[in-house]
């Protein structure tokens, strides 16, 4: 029993992790209706610029972190102005494709950078072990789930209490309608994205910081795809919720269900786990329901 | 075509009910789209459905080619009563029809859009189509025939190559009825055809719409809130308020109906002047 | 340069139908085949043929199958990869498992393959767009999983597995040559029958669905039935470039080599070559191969020689850069571009 609490544990901190990089496509589909296959080349991205510049060039991390989140903020601004800008009106599979180019352009310039050597990413977040009770935590861990939560809090506080947040809702309504009342829609995607970027420096320091920061890092992508589509393309708590979900129980398969069928089984078991819901409620867990119309 | 033309009096009159609106009653959560809406479309004739905006024309359409299924009441099309049918299953019984908003498939030509019309009448399996033999490409140049000479008959010649997304406006239009003809339909839906027209293009469009009446003798339901255009075209009509039904009969029937003149002519004409 | 139709009167709607309506395009097309057919094999040297030629004549059969899906019926997929995967080892495992003909297996593999698209397509009737970008991408993960399972490689210590060599009518396909042939020669008529395909009603429909699926159901179209046609079709022209790939290309299989980077791979082919276009996904995936070659060569000539690691970086970075150029400047890719080419030469001198 003790194993599987465990175990259990381990899934929902990777959870939380899938989490992460799926919030960040939760507030841009939200505000754009884009579905930003580049969010997790977004985490890469951050994860070598605050690896890379602590140990190629020295820069603490203090620094490091408030540079990297300008430099999100910049991206953000290279994306409207070069890329979505162009496409407004586009059909969302031309949109689509355009951010899986903006994935390969994203991670092509860090590596051209930083290369793709691995590197650590120590911001000095606590990980000793810590007893509560009989169950054995990492401080690491604990202190990783706080972070998300307080950040989830404030990202929902921007979305219902400030003006920006009630703009970023009514441009997701109808594009159109919210440039007719003066919402000038570059400024908006601007701001979302680089809400996303910084995100994505949190996702980048958690992530990074657990694993190591290498360009195999944007496979978590492909999890977080799933994350997404179980918690509903719109909802802030259905991603989180979702990659919990999907976090437990894929550490659980793999324990249980892999020695019987065969290991390696955490690379799809997310997606079947995603789909079968789907079969029964297509718009996901929190998602808002589509309607067709003609 | 000759021929047809000589049957057109005889079976505008014909007392044969192709489509047959019993009570009919659609929901949308709390919303009551229609209530109540029963008539007759017999074969041959104009039938027209009227009212202002909102007034569940749309809803009505949408009803009688299976888009949407009513919440009660029947639908009977050539003696057949349907409750939930499928959009496919309706345009293969031959009902045909175009969009308010133009529903046309942009990035294919005038052409392939008409000819994808006639895609009921094909009967070609896929093995045939990829070596080009067999029912393959004895039934493209049938339909392509068929299809020139829609193309004629709509005017569109020099255009026949153009991406639609392209045409403009009125052009669209005539398109998506000649895709809507190239079905050779007993029955055609038309969502408005005039909206947003000039008044030359209503013009013409009112035209076209008569001589598809009278050359391919299809029944013609459509529904219009250009009150003018209708009375003109009309065998019968029928007057839609707020889901219900207010009037119905011909056009003079329906022009001296207070109900209707209450409901629908006098804010037409507060707002024309 | 002479290009003209003045002159040309198509007189029945079959000339007008035909594939290449104009002469200087029939012409032209004999030309191209002539020198694939006849000068490459005399002058391209072995290492030309296995490194850049194979894998061009593979890659543009997988983009035409993966065209079809996407530019023609607009259901976008991530699994390419997967599906390739499978052609090649349901080959492999027909090859070593049964007596039956080349040929023969090679149409298995791809009908295999058809069926399995299908399979994976199915949520293709309740969703659309993202959502199937994502059940696609399912397959690609599982597929690679499946075919990892050792019964599939028939419990190959190392996971790799050598292929068979490919006999087909009395033609031993061995030397480097041969197998150019038996690559270009599949391809040509496997593009004729996509071309086929594409200006028949079976196309036609997938377009429709393509542009507006709401109304290609009322005016009759069954939207099931046609996306799983559109799925099944796509994934026969992929299992057969999965085969080649493993068996032309490779001469080795193991599962991960068809990784998800090789559908994205593909992707990008008929995105920069065009979509809906199957000369676009030829042109598209030639260009995919060259340009690590052009990355190879040129930064060298001009004296700023590339490391191979960095030449990867820069390919990446160029890849996603060109994608999103060729979205947002022409979404019909080369193919287009050549014929807006061709457009102004019919005119030549003349600006209109």
């Amino acid at each position: 029993m003790m194993f599987f609490f465990e175990v259990l544990i381990g899934g929902l901190m990777s959870g939380i992790m899938y989490a992460l990089v799926a919030l960040g496509f939760v507030l841009i589909f939200k505000a754009s209706g884009v579905f930003n296959f580049a969010q997790a080349a977004m985490v890469l991205f951050a994860a070598m610029f605050m690896a890379g510049m602590y140990g190629d060039w020295g820069v603490p991390y203090w620094l490091a972190i408030p540079i990297t989140i300008l430099l999100m903020i910049g991206l953000a601004w290279v994306i409207e102005r070069f890329v979505l800008r162009h496409l407004v009106n586009q059909e969302p599979i031309i949109m689509f494709m355009a951010t899986i180019g903006i994935f390969f352009a994203i991670i092509g310039f860090a590596e051209i950078i930083w290369g793709s050597r691995s590197r650590t990413l120590d911001v000095g977040l606590p990980d000793d072990m810590l007893f509560i009770g009989d169950m054995l935590f990492q401080q690491y861990d604990i202190v990783t789930a706080l972070m998300v939560a307080v950040l989830v809090v404030l990202l929902m506080i921007f979305a219902q209490k400030t003006r920006m947040g009630r703009v970023l809702r009514a441009v997701a309504d109808d594009h159109q309608a919210a440039q007719s009342v003066g919402i000038k829609l570059s400024t908006v995607w601007v701001v979302v994205w680089s809400v996303a970027g910084v995100v994505a420096v949190v996702a980048g320091i958690v992530w990074g910081g657990s694993l190591g920061v290498q360009p195999v890092m944007v496979d978590v992508a492909f999890k977080a795809l799933p994350v997404l589509l179980l918690g509903g393309l719109t909802s802030i708590h259905g991603a989180i919720i979702a990659g919990l979900i999907i976090g437990a129980g894929e550490a659980l398969a793999e324990v249980y269900l892999g020695p019987i069928i065969g290991g390696g089984i955490d690379n799809w078991f997310a997606y079947i786990i995603a789909m079968a819901f789907m079969v029964w409620r297509p718009e996901g867990l929190f998602g808002e329901k589509i309607i067709e119309r003609i | 075509m000759a021929a047809n033309a000589a049957d057109v009096t005889s079976r505008a009159r014909s007392s044969e009910v192709l489509l047959k609106v019993e009570d009919v009653e659609l929901r949308f959560g709390g919303v009551r789209a229609l209530r109540g809406v029963s008539f007759e479309v017999r074969r041959g004739e104009i039938f027209s459905i009227i009212g202002p905006n909102g007034a569940g024309k749309s809803s009505m359409l949408n009803c009688i080619n299976g888009f949407y299924h009513p919440t009660s009441g029947t639908i009977t099309y050539k003696g057949q009563p349907r409750k939930a049918m499928r959009p496919y299953v309706t345009a293969s019984q031959g009902v045909a029809r175009t969009f308010q908003n133009i529903a046309l498939f942009k990035g294919m030509s005038t052409l392939d859009n008409i000819m994808t019309g006639r895609h009921l009448k094909t009967k070609a399996t896929l093995l045939e189509n990829a070596f080009w033999f067999g029912r393959a490409k004895r039934e493209e140049m049938e339909h392509r025939k068929f299809c020139e000479e829609i193309i004629d008959f709509l005017n569109l010649q020099h255009v026949r190559k153009t991406a639609v997304g392209t045409l403009p406006y009125g052009l669209q239009k005539r398109v998506e009825l000649g895709r809507a003809l190239a079905a050779e339909p007993e029955l055609l839906l038309l969502d408005e055809p005039m909206a947003g027209m000039n008044l030359e293009e209503k013009q013409d469009m009112a035209r076209f719409i008569l001589d598809v009446n009278d050359e391919f003798g299809m029944t013609i339901c459509l529904i219009e809130h250009d009150m003018g255009v209708v009375m003109d075209l009309s065998d019968s009509i029928v007057v839609l308020d707020h889901g219900e039904m207010i009037g119905q009969g011909t056009p003079e029937e329906v022009s001296n109906d207070p109900k209707v003149i209450e409901a629908y002519l006098g804010v037409q004409e507060e707002g024309e002047a | 340069m002479i290009y003209r139709e003045s002159g040309q009167f198509k007189k029945t709607y079959e000339a007008d139908q035909a594939i290449l309506p104009l002469r200087t395009d029939q012409i032209f097309m004999v030309g191209v085949l002539l020198v694939a057919f006849l000068v490459i094999p005399m002058v391209a040297s072995n290492y030309v043929m296995n490194a850049l030629l194979l894998p061009f004549l593979i890659y543009a059969l997988a983009a035409i199958g993966l065209n079809l899906l996407v530019g023609y019926c607009g259901q976008i997929s991530l699994g390419t990869g997967g599906f390739m995967a499978v052609g090649a080892f349901a080959a492999w495992n027909l090859a070593t498992r049964t007596e039956l003909p080349m040929p023969v297996i090679f149409l298995l593999a791809g009908l295999i393959t058809a069926g399995t698209g299908v399979l994976f397509g199915l949520p293709a009737l309740r969703i659309k767009g993202f959502y199937l970008a994502v059940t696609t991408l399912a397959a690609q993960f599982f597929l690679i999983w499946l075919l990892q399972r050792p019964w599939f490689n028939n419990y190959s210590p190392t996971g790799v597995i050598s292929a068979p060599t490919v006999d087909m009518f009395g033609w031993t396909v061995d030397s480097v040559t041969d197998r150019y042939y038996l690559a270009l020669i599949i391809l040509v008529i496997m593009a004729l029958i996509a071309k086929n395909i594409v200006r028949s009603s079976t196309g036609r429909k997938w377009m429709a669905i393509r542009d507006m699926d709401v109304a290609a159901e009322i005016i009759g179209i069954r939207p099931m039935a046609t996306k799983l046609k559109a799925f099944a079709v796509s994934s026969f022209f992929i299992g057969i470039a999965g085969v080649l790939w493993g068996f032309l290309y490779l001469g080795q299989l193991e599962a991960e080599a068809f990784n998800i980077y090789v559908s994205f791979d593909v992707l990008f082919m008929i995105i920069i070559g065009g979509l809906g276009s199957i000369l676009g996904s030829i042109i598209g995936a030639a260009f995919v191969v060259l340009v690590p070659i052009f990355l190879n060569v040129v930064p060298s000539a001009i004296g700023l020689p590339l490391g191979t690691a960095m030449i990867s970086y820069v390919e990446i970075f160029i890849f996603g850069v060109l994608i999103i150029f060729f979205l947002i400047v022409e979404p019909h890719g080369i193919a287009r571009l050549w014929s807006i080419v061709k457009q102004k030469l019919r005119l030549w001198p003349f600006p209109y």
